[in-house]
């Protein structure tokens, strides 16, 4: 279990992270999501012991990552995709990562095979595309075979294909019990990929929850197109709901579906769309961090 | 690459012998008849430690430019550990640059000397002007990660160390000559019996522990000041 307690961590002046405290239970896919500069890189390092905390504690089943038995067995970590040596071939990056983890050196060419390198692992790094980096990084997050999985945005630059696999392959080695924690800008990814959330801006938590808890807090919305769609809005908010008109498409949020078709009918009023819309985590989340727009 | 500074070291030493044995004699240069500027010739086989100085540096270095530090300190999150093996592991690498160097120097000093009639010195001498060789090469090669760890960015460290050795230390022992044998160059110098402008050396085996004290002493401080320092 990932565990961040009061973690706090100050770069001089700059307070990256703020008393922050949440937890990642075992065998899910946790999505970390945050603005740009909200402390999800900070927070990740701070865990894998990269970074030291200022106060407060980031530790994996209770221990620091220092104080691990096994680091590279437990923990696999992909952080940005820029710590390769370019001279290096991409099989001997791995080669060199498994003899310092204690690794035989057959584990490199299982995790090329895993992420689709093989080919591309007896190039040399400083050829790789954005996209074969990220492969690479991910590959030496695997190496151990650990049960934690840390993930800095593991998608950016990957094409359609290779997103699909990612979140194919999270989805399966968390159902076999590992921990997965993912940060990501891409919320409809995470919203296929992840159980569970953490949201954080400024270095603070500002929710922690399953996606299910957060859908259901937001609220569903539906969405109607009708060439009359003052006249419906007003009837709407008569009755309780909230509307939110732009020409002739109407957001109705605090009632659902058959309720605003039955009112439609009895207003006679034409609808041309009625469709029910889960709230999405986009919406969620800009509702969530938005603080005026300044990072 | 590790065989560019071997190359370096093979071209320096050979170049060393070659010159201090087909120069002497002419145009100021040091006659052969002096004992000392045979075995001079002899110690080209320590001239290769610059070389190693370097390799030892860009071990830690390197890894600080091309960011896998990162990855280096997952695998092995207790970092004096990757300090200690890369010390070990760059300190055997300097020793076999240090026989080559020696080798080299064996193969072109005994035929040279012999062509230019110089007179023999002692075999104990040559053996412990080659022993020196081997192992100080090897030394030069700790000391320099230990410098790579304290410093970390490549071109301050390298240039650094030459600028030390060159500039700021000639200028110590230039203005107080008694300090100049406690310094790693004049350590060095003394671990290696090469006569410098250093006046007055201590005895090989202090020199050498001072050399080697002075390494551990930079992978001590890197240990605890810069190697504690955040990755980010």
């Amino acid at each position: 279990m990932i565990a961040v307690e009061r973690l706090t961590k100050r770069f001089g002046p700059v307070l990256a992270v703020d008393d922050l405290s949440f937890e990642v239970p075992h065998g899910s896919v946790t999505g970390f999501l945050g603005p740009n500069g909200a402390g999800k890189t900070t927070t990740l390092r701070a865990l894998l012991g990269l970074v030291a905390p200022t106060s407060g504690s980031a530790t994996i089943d209770g221990r620091r990552y220092a104080d691990l038995a096994d680091p590279v067995g437990t923990v696999g970590a992909s952080l940005e995709a820029s710590g390769f040596h370019p001279g290096r071939t991409g099989r001997d990056h791995l080669r060199v990562l498994c003899l310092a983890a204690g690794l035989p050196t057959r584990r490199a060419d299982d995790v090329l095979a895993l992420v689709g390198m093989t080919e591309a692992g007896g190039r040399r790094v400083g050829g790789y595309s954005l996209g074969m980096r990220q492969r690479l990084a991910l590959a030496g997050a695997l190496l151990g075979e650990p049960s934690v999985l840390l993930l800095d945005e593991p998608a950016n630059g990957l094409d359609p294909e290779g997103i699909a696999w990612l979140r194919g392959f999270l989805r399966h080695y968390a159902a076999q019990g590992a921990t997965v924690l993912v940060s990501s800008h891409v919320l409809a990814e995470v919203e296929q990929t992840a159980d569970h959330v953490v949201i954080i801006n400024r270095g603070r938590l500002v929710r922690a929850a399953t996606l299910a808890d957060l859908a259901s807090a937001a609220g569903s919305r539906v969405l109607v197109r009708t060439p009359d769609a003052d006249r419906l809005a007003v009837t709407l908010r008569v009755a309780g709901a909230t509307v939110t008109v732009e020409g002739e498409v109407l957001t109705v949020e605090g009632t659902d579906a058959p309720s605003v078709g039955r009112l439609a009918l009895r207003e006679g009023v034409e609808l041309h769309e009625l469709t029910p819309a889960g709230a999405d985590l986009e919406r969620i989340f800009l509702s969530l961090t938005d603080d005026g727009g300044a990072p | 690459m590790w065989w560019g500074l071997l190359a370096g070291t093979a071209a320096f030493v050979a170049l060393t012998v070659v010159a201090t044995v087909l120069a002497a004699g002419q145009q100021g240069a040091p006659s052969l008849d002096d004992p000392a500027t045979v075995r001079s010739a002899w110690a080209a086989a320590s001239s290769g430690t610059t070389f190693t100085l370097i390799l030892g540096i860009l071990a830690m270095t390197t890894e600080f430019r091309h960011q896998t530090i990162s990855a280096t300190f997952l695998a092995t999150p207790r970092r004096a550990r990757v300090v200690v093996a890369k010390m070990l592991a760059n300190g055997l690498f300097g020793t076999l640059f240090g026989l080559v160097g020696t080798a080299l120097t064996a193969a072109l000093a005994f035929p040279l000397l012999a062509l230019r009639d110089a007179p023999a010195i002692p075999g104990s001498t040559i053996a412990q002007v080659l022993v020196a060789g081997v192992l100080g090469t090897g030394v030069y090669a700790v000391v320099g990660v230990g410098v790579g760890a304290l410093v970390r960015n490549q071109i301050a460290a390298i240039l650094g160390s030459l600028v030390w050795v060159m500039l700021i230390e000639a200028l110590l022992v230039a203005l107080l000559p008694e300090v100049g044998r406690w310094l790693p160059g004049g350590a060095a110098s003394a671990m290696l019996q090469v006569p410098s402008i250093r006046g007055e050396l201590l005895p090989t085996w202090a020199g050498t522990t001072l050399f080697v004290g002075y390494g551990l002493a930079f992978a001590a401080a890197a240990v605890t000041t810069t190697l504690r320092r955040d990755i980010t």
